[in-house]
């Protein structure tokens, strides 16, 4: 039984579910296409509070996709979105009016980080705060360098993005991501363009983040870090969902053969 | 050594460089207004929108400014029965409309290739912060399509600045026009025309080179703003910077390694 079927028995009970066990996310039939491919096919996932979900899979299987879509970068094609409870996408439309507040408590961090490269690390996280949610600027720079100092990255705070190693940038991404207290946080292949090094001070910051209460859906190639860390674990293959538990049981105790398939293949890598 | 008495023709020469800077500032200021304008237009979707500006950049491009600065100056004049009193224009308003709709073609070039050069990426990750599409455009996309169009809008200035002396051909009282009426008057072809380069050259040398200093200013992150550079001075008194370790050339670096 996984952690949705025993939010499910308490909403049947008639009880309003404790707040951990309500989601933050919530995708119902999530249908997307592109050029009549179809990449997400009737998608059903819920990412409850301070929980951490890391989605695994083949590349091209969907999983970014998937992830766009929770912030609307990717407009579905049919399906329901639910964050933090309120209707985001509903049928075929855009149901949230104001996109910008959905995007600021939903943060995400991309594969190649994206950080802008005019600006000092601090700048970068501070951004935001300054121009999507109006705080005075004195004000994001203060919250940017405590950002910063918990990313373990106050030393590097005026260095530009160029000046700084793939870690050191991800890390930067993820105090911006985190500038605007978001709900949840999207993680699209966080340590994929990163040296084992790098990889190893992303998640060391990922891992600190869970300890925190944070809520995060995480596509991620890291078998051994959805082990260690995730509270649940989705395999996506082919546009669906086709296996669904906890750590220990998709990863360890595999039901289906796409999975354990996959999973083989980490385990050649490691030999 | 000089044949010329210039000290009686200072005044005049002050006024042509005068002239000469006055079409520069303004036929530029325009230049890179409408050049942005049709920029913007040019990445469009949408094909009615684009694609006149496409033809607009085609069209001035393939035509010599001096052609534009004729029908500014002498051919519109000839409608004036049918386009009304305004196509009657003096010197300064058709030469300045003419280096301002010439250069425009050529900035809108150098403005569309910064403006696409801008990873994609960047867009979508201010997307995905929450910010307004001015917001976006305003504080992450121009800055560093800036940062892109910045070597070739200043070639741009420094040659529209050469190119006033085409508005010789309009009596426009810029510093050529006052060099031609010194030589006929003077006779001393040779001696005028080689102060007229020195003064061009004095012109034209210290501008590129204050915009070469500026590029280098702007890659390198510095701050153009008070605004920006107090909040730097806050972060680095926040994290215990010392001065030195701030705004150092990007210029080696590379998106995703050290």
């Amino acid at each position: 039984m996984t952690v949705a079927d025993h939010a499910d028995d308490a909403r049947h009970a008639g009880a309003e579910p404790p707040a951990a066990d309500r989601p933050v996310v919530s995708v119902e039939g999530l249908v997307k296409s592109f050029d009549g491919r179809v990449v997400l096919d009737h998608v059903d996932l819920r990412v409850r509070q301070g929980r951490i979900v890391t989605i695994l899979g083949q590349s091209g299987g969907g999983k970014s996709t998937l992830l766009r879509c929770v912030n609307l970068l990717e407009r579905p094609d049919s399906g329901t979105i639910e964050v933090a409870g309120e209707p985001v996408f509903a049928g075929t439309r855009v149901v949230y009016r104001d996109l910008a507040k959905l995007r600021q408590s939903v943060g995400m961090v991309f594969q190649r980080f994206n950080l802008f490269p005019h600006l000092t690390a601090v700048e970068n996280v501070a951004l935001a705060q300054t121009k999507a949610a109006g705080v005075p600027p004195q004000q994001a720079i203060e919250t940017a360098v405590r950002l910063l100092k918990r990313v373990h990255l106050q030393h590097r705070g005026l260095a530009f993005p160029g000046q700084m190693s793939g870690g050191e940038q991800q890390r930067v991404a993820i105090a911006r991501a985190l500038a605007l207290q978001p709900r949840v946080l999207l993680f699209d292949e966080p340590t994929s363009a990163l040296d084992p090094e790098s990889t190893r001070e992303v998640l060391q910051v990922m891992r600190e983040l869970s300890e925190d209460g944070m809520t995060m859906l995480v596509v991620t190639h890291e078998v051994p870090f959805a082990r260690r860390v995730a509270d649940e674990v989705v395999f996506v293959d082919g546009g669906r969902i086709v296996e669904q538990g906890t750590a220990a049981d998709v990863l360890d105790r595999p039901t289906h053969k796409r999975t354990r398939d996959f999973l083989a293949t980490f385990d050649e890598d490691v030999a | 050594m000089f044949h010329v008495h210039w000290s009686e023709w200072s005044g005049q020469l002050v006024d042509g460089l005068v002239r000469t800077l006055e079409y520069t500032v303004l036929g530029f200021a325009l230049a890179a207004v409408l050049g942005l304008v049709l920029a913007l237009l040019r990445t469009s979707r949408l094909a009615l929108v684009r694609l006149p500006a496409a033809g607009y950049t085609e069209l001035f491009k393939n035509i010599p400014l001096l052609v534009i600065i004729f029908v500014l100056y002498f051919g519109l004049p000839q409608t004036e029965g049918a386009l009304g009193h305004w196509v009657v224009m003096g010197s300064f308003r058709a030469g300045v409309l003419g280096l301002a709709i010439f250069y425009a073609a050529y900035l809108s070039e150098i403005f569309r290739a910064a403006l696409t050069g801008v990873d994609p990426g960047q867009a979508e990750a201010a997307q995905a912060l929450g910010l307004s599409r001015r917001s976006l455009f305003v504080s992450v996309v121009f800055p560093q399509a800036l940062r892109l169009a910045l070597p070739g809008t200043n070639t741009m200035l420094v040659d529209m600045l050469k190119s006033t002396s085409l508005l010789i051909t309009i009596t426009a009282g810029e510093l050529m026009s006052v060099g031609q009426s010194i030589s006929s008057q003077t006779f001393e072809v040779m001696e005028v025309y080689l102060v007229l380069a020195a003064i061009y050259f004095a012109m034209c040398y210290p501008l590129s080179q204050a915009l070469l200093w500026l590029e280098r200013r702007v890659r390198a992150g510095a701050p153009l703003s008070v605004g920006r550079s107090r909040r730097l001075r806050t972060a680095r008194e926040l994290l215990g910077a010392p001065d030195a370790v701030t705004l150092r050339p990007a210029a080696t670096a590379t998106a995703g390694g050290a």
